[in-house]
């Protein structure tokens, strides 16, 4: 018996649409291809976090994260030299790490709460993709931090430079965190907004809690606990007594002599 | 009425946070053990860690008090209202018996602590970076006064979340709005009541850097959280 049925006619948008579909499904399989996908397929990484091979994923995004945090560390501790070789990268990517732990949970808590079907394993995997995504932004950064960390000595405007960079890649790295939420259902949109809030500030304050990342100290971590707001005004109230010394001695050099 | 013999899941505790109607209403209806074990097991190990995260800037010792008083604020309180609460549901036109009345409130306050759980992570890390209690600079100061409404945020937030699910299983029970928020409305006055007195006879939770670690004062037992509030307003006004 013939089937006299025509098979359907896929038309070209459909059949872009349809080819889409199968790329943003297909499997992760290393670390470069995490890479990729981070920047390119974020939607390929959100669904591939509700697949059996999620934990294998966000294991790689880490890598990434874990990678590229080493690298701009060693940008960030370029300026200062010495044991911010070392000591800048291992702050500054266990910092991240910390701060993606510590506020996990709430995130978790807080898009069931906006009514979200996501597990704990796909929160943590969004996570762990906004900070590879903020990692690898990082070092698309790195070359400016690097030139301005080689022209200037002020230890606020560098800074000031990389707590900038630092924003911006969260940015783009909640971009990722709230198109997962969306994808995983509910309207976690407030309590995203609330997260938002908290990541960020426990993100400032790590970078207090273990400073110095730009400048010299005489120990690893700060023997005086501060509020990441004071410590700020304190760096640019120290920088801006420097300056005002150093244009006081360049105005005595301006003396012609008699 | 029987006893579902089912064991606990984990995975029920999303679905009471998204505060789904027809399983909460089910589970309301129909008494488990295993529920009740399981969101009592919520409630103290969320509460008490928060209450760990509160104490630890005064002391470790401290913490450890305040991760015992926490749940047992929240535990006498709904044990405490118990009767009450079952009562007042049906007098204000909502059909429910003790045992549930009891449940729905164990309920929202399973929901009220896990969100405090997640947030004592941030906590912790906020004690850890603000200044011991005895520092007397005026960024010390400042310190101990983020650290204090950040504290009364994530409560009052955690709070607020409990209550609002309680309000929605409450609508989904009764049919009707309006019979919800009486109940709600009694209920809360009644746990805020009596939540409000056993927080000061537990005190202290935060401590004091003048006054000794203690799980009690000695005072305990003498005055009430009223009779504070108002000496409070007084010296503040006159």
């Amino acid at each position: 018996m013939n089937d006299s049925t025509p098979p359907p006619v896929i038309a070209p948008s459909d059949a872009a649409a349809t080819a889409a579909d199968l790329a943003e499904r297909q499997p992760i399989a290393n670390s470069i291809a995490a890479f990729e996908a981070v920047l390119r397929q974020p939607r390929r990484i959100i669904y591939r976090l509700s697949q059996a091979d999620a934990g294998d994923l966000i294991g790689r995004l880490i890598l990434v994260a874990v990678t590229f945090n080493l690298l701009y560390g060693l940008v960030v501790g370029s300026f200062s030299g010495g044991v911010q070789w070392w000591a800048a990268p291992v702050k500054i990517t266990g910092g991240l790490v910390v701060t993606a732990l510590i506020c996990l949970p709430s995130l978790y808590i807080l898009a069931c709460l906006g009514g979200s079907r996501a597990t704990l394993r796909e929160i943590a995997g969004l996570v762990a993709g906004l900070v590879a995504l903020m990692s690898i932004l990082l070092i698309g950064f790195a070359p400016v931090a690097w030139v301005f960390s080689q022209s200037t000595e002020s230890v606020a405007t560098m800074g000031m430079l990389h707590i900038l960079f630092a924003l911006i890649a969260v940015a783009f790295g909640l971009r990722l965190v709230e198109t997962g939420l969306a994808s995983f259902g509910g309207n976690a949109t407030a309590g995203l907004r609330v997260w938002t809030l908290v990541f960020l500030f426990v993100l400032m304050q790590m970078t207090t809690a273990l400073r110095p990342l730009v400048g010299t100290a005489d120990t690893f971590l700060p023997t005086e606990k501060k509020f990441f707001l004071s410590h700020w005004w304190d760096t640019m109230d120290d920088s801006g007594r420097k300056t005002a010394s150093q244009s006081g001695r360049a105005a005595d050099t301006l003396v012609l002599p008699r | 009425m029987e006893a579902a013999l089912n064991p606990p899941d984990l995975r029920e505790l999303p679905v009471l946070l998204r505060g789904e109607p027809e399983p909460l209403t089910a589970w309301i209806k129909q008494w488990s053990l295993f529920r009740l074990a399981l969101n009592l097991s919520v409630i103290v190990l969320g509460s008490a860690a928060f209450g760990a995260a509160m104490g630890a800037w005064r002391a470790p010792q401290q913490a450890v008090y305040t991760a015992l008083k926490f749940p047992l604020v929240i535990l006498l309180t709904t044990l405490g209202n118990g009767l009450l609460n079952g009562m007042l549901a049906p007098l204000l036109g909502l059909d429910l018996r003790f045992r549930q009345s009891l449940l729905a409130v164990l309920l929202s306050y399973s929901i009220t602590a896990a969100v405090l759980g997640a947030f004592s992570p941030i906590v912790c890390f906020l004690v850890w970076n603000t200044p011991a209690m005895a520092a007397h600079s005026a960024a010390a100061q400042a310190g101990h006064n983020f650290l204090l409404i950040s504290e009364v945020a994530v409560i009052a937030g955690a709070g607020l979340a409990g209550n609002l699910r309680l309000l929605e299983l409450l609508q989904g029970l009764a049919g009707r709005a309006d019979v919800a928020r009486r109940v709600m409305v009694a209920w809360l006055a009644g746990n805020l009541l009596l939540g409000s007195q056993l927080s000061w006879i537990l005190r202290p939770f935060i401590g004091s850097p003048n006054l000794p670690v203690e799980f009690l004062r000695p005072t305990a037992f003498q005055g009430n959280f009223f009779e504070s509030i108002g000496q409070i307003i007084r010296h503040a006004l006159f």
